[in-house]
């Protein structure tokens, strides 16, 4: 029974990781390429939740055509947020970079409340399901896990086929080497920000199919939370890195809720939550670098 | 510097703090506003002994005032049939220290062997995890959190547990305050400030130079923890006379904290004073005109303080006073 269980949360931990896993490549791509911890990263992933609200609700379209949607807004945030601060900052303390992206965050927060209010919002995109006895599948979540694949097959093909992904790589490797072989620093990071964000806001369109009434200005602490621990996972620095992070936590996260679930007295919820805290603690002391790299 | 000239700079610091005291005293009508500001002053104080001085953000701050809170309400809810009248509160004082402390050795012991962003990682989920350590194992009550006003009535009586909510917790707001202020210039003046601002400038340079400097980070992590353990202890725990878990970790305080210190400048001593009243005010008034809004004002502002002038109000004062008779009482 528990077994049965523990293979049926497992199941959904990968779905699930997989989409965690997209949803971070954004993060770990603009501290790849800028070194900038993008700490209101929640707060972008919440915008995305919202376009696919919008996008279902308003316009009555599915998911699917929230993503470019979504991709494209996030695009223009990071394009704006770049070119108002984040460029001035670069040179700067790290403590600027971070206070400034934070504020991001508060600033998309409270934006989003003033336009859509704090009510809980959710939509339903229903597609039917799978049954497979121990556990059933929604093929929204399916779709959403294979959306993130797709993504992440696109990404490493433009990182590795097309010229500006090529020199967005080149800048990674040596920032002064890519200037005086001519590539367009400043750009690239302008390119990189803006890519990192719109592939953070199009991830929140993926991860609504999980969450069916959480969608609300301030769900995003909670993902900020959870892209760090994918982050830290998979390296920090290596979106590819995050893709495995978030598989690896997807599965931590599910299996620990069967197992905490199995204990009385606890609240399995906001166990789980307290988990992947302690999860991103010992990453950083034990293995700061992420699990795939050696030390 | 020599001898007490060089603790003058406290000296705009405590005449600040007395103005607003007496003002609240003469307009009973605003004491609840006077008793917010000290409350942001002080809070501002406390956030900037760490992240003014070492140039560190702790995201998750709020978690000490949470668990402040908790120690307060812990002994006076646990306490409250003992006969000790008063001297549950000073109990809970010292366990509202203690509790922080503990967690700042906790948090500390990870996070400060950390460099700038990874630092700010590992502790951008303190205030989270802790909430849900609470609620998930269910201590303290868990998600149902602690009412203690009738247990605050037993030990003290219905009148003065009133006064004690209504005046005197803003009171030792008011005394955290003048703690904070002795501490903070205390520091500035001595080898632990010296040492931090070396760290602040350049830390593998401050190590180079012999500077053990994750010691005079712990100093600072856990002075400030302490003080914010105090404030949650005054003004939340005796004030509201009750505490839930998904109150008191709110990540809103933390952004409070950062606004109040940013615009007062970071790392001086009049700064967070300045920051704490420029923010409390702006705050009462949008109230009226933008309720549940304020934010929505003052993250842009946060940002244009970081691009436009980093140094903060305090921080331009300085400058521009620098080489006059005032200078020296302006840090």
């Amino acid at each position: 029974m528990i077994l049965e269980q523990l293979a049926g949360n497992l199941l959904q931990g990968v779905v699930l990781g997989t989409v965690y896993g997209m949803a971070t490549m954004g993060l770990s791509l603009i501290f790849g390429v800028l070194k900038v911890v993008n700490v209101g990263h929640g707060a972008f992933i919440m915008v995305g939740a919202f376009t696919s609200f919008a996008v279902f609700e308003y316009l009555g379209l599915s998911p699917v055509f929230a993503i470019p949607v979504a991709f494209g807004i996030g695009m223009a945030l990071g394009m704006i947020f770049y070119y108002s601060s984040i460029r001035r900052l670069l040179k700067g303390p790290e403590l600027a970079s971070l206070l400034a992206t934070f504020s991001f965050g508060v600033i998309l927060e409270e934006g989003i409340k003033f336009l859509f209010t704090s009510d809980f919002r959710g939509f339903n995109w229903d597609l039917g399901k799978i049954d497979m006895g121990f556990t059933v599948l929604p093929y929204a979540k399916v779709a959403a896990c294979l959306g993130s694949v797709a993504i992440a097959v696109l990404l490493y093909l433009w990182f590795n086929k097309t010229r500006a992904g090529m020199a967005m790589r080149s800048v990674v490797e040596d920032g002064v080497g890519a200037r005086v072989c001519g590539v367009n620093v400043d750009w690239m990071y302008a390119l990189s920000f803006s890519l990192g964000i719109g592939l953070t806001v199009a991830s929140g369109v993926l991860l609504t199919m999980f969450v069916s009434v959480g969608i609300h200005p301030y769900m995003g602490g909670e993902y900020t939370l959870k892209a760090f621990v994918v982050a830290v996972l998979g390296g920090l620095a290596s979106p590819y890195g995050a893709f495995f992070g978030g598989l690896v936590f997807g599965l931590l996260e599910n299996g620990s809720y069967t197992l905490f679930a199995q204990i009385p007295g606890l609240e399995p919820f906001a166990m789980t939550r307290f988990f992947s805290f302690l999860i991103l603690l010992l990453i950083l002391l034990l293995r700061p670098t992420g699990l795939l790299k050696a030390k | 510097m020599k001898g007490a000239s060089r603790y003058l700079p406290s000296i705009p610091v405590l005449l600040a703090y007395a103005a607003l005291f007496g003002f609240g005293l003469l307009n009973p009508g605003k004491w609840q506003l006077v008793a917010q500001l000290a409350f942001y002053c002080a809070l501002g104080q406390a956030f900037n002994l760490f992240m003014g001085m070492t140039g560190y953000v702790d995201f998750g701050y709020v978690a000490f005032l949470g668990i402040g809170t908790y120690g307060m309400a812990i002994s006076i809810s646990g306490l409250a049939d003992k006969g000790l009248g008063l001297g549950v509160i000073g109990i809970g004082l010292i366990l509202s220290v203690v509790f922080a402390v503990l967690l700042a050795l906790a948090v500390g012991a990870v996070a400060l062997r950390l460099r700038g962003a990874y630092f700010a990682i590992a502790t951008i989920g303190v205030n989270e995890g802790f909430r849900y350590l609470i609620e998930g194992a269910r201590i303290w009550n868990g998600s149902e959190g602690i009412i203690f006003s009738s247990h605050l009535r037993e030990l003290v009586g219905r009148e003065a547990a009133m006064s004690l909510s209504t005046f005197w917790a803003d009171v030792m707001v008011f005394g955290v305050a003048v703690i904070a202020t002795v501490l903070t210039i205390g520091y500035m003046r001595s080898k632990i400030g010296y040492a931090l601002a070396a760290l602040r400038m350049d830390e593998d340079a401050a190590k180079v130079m012999g500077i053990n400097v994750t010691r005079f980070k712990i100093i600072a992590f856990i002075t400030s923890a302490a003080l914010a353990g105090l404030l949650g202890a005054t003004a939340w725990a005796v004030k509201l006379t009750y505490v839930y878990p998904a109150d008191v970790f709110g990540i809103h305080y933390t952004v409070e904290a950062i606004i109040i210190v940013l615009l007062g400048g970071a790392g001086t001593l009049l700064g967070p004073i300045v920051g704490g009243l420029i923010y409390g005010v702006s705050k009462y008034y949008l109230a009226v005109y933008l309720p549940g809004f304020q934010l929505l004002v003052f993250a842009p502002v946060i940002v244009a303080v970081i691009v436009l002038f980093p140094e903060g109000t305090v921080g331009m004062i300085k400058r521009k006073l620098l080489g006059t008779a005032l200078e020296k009482y302006i840090l």
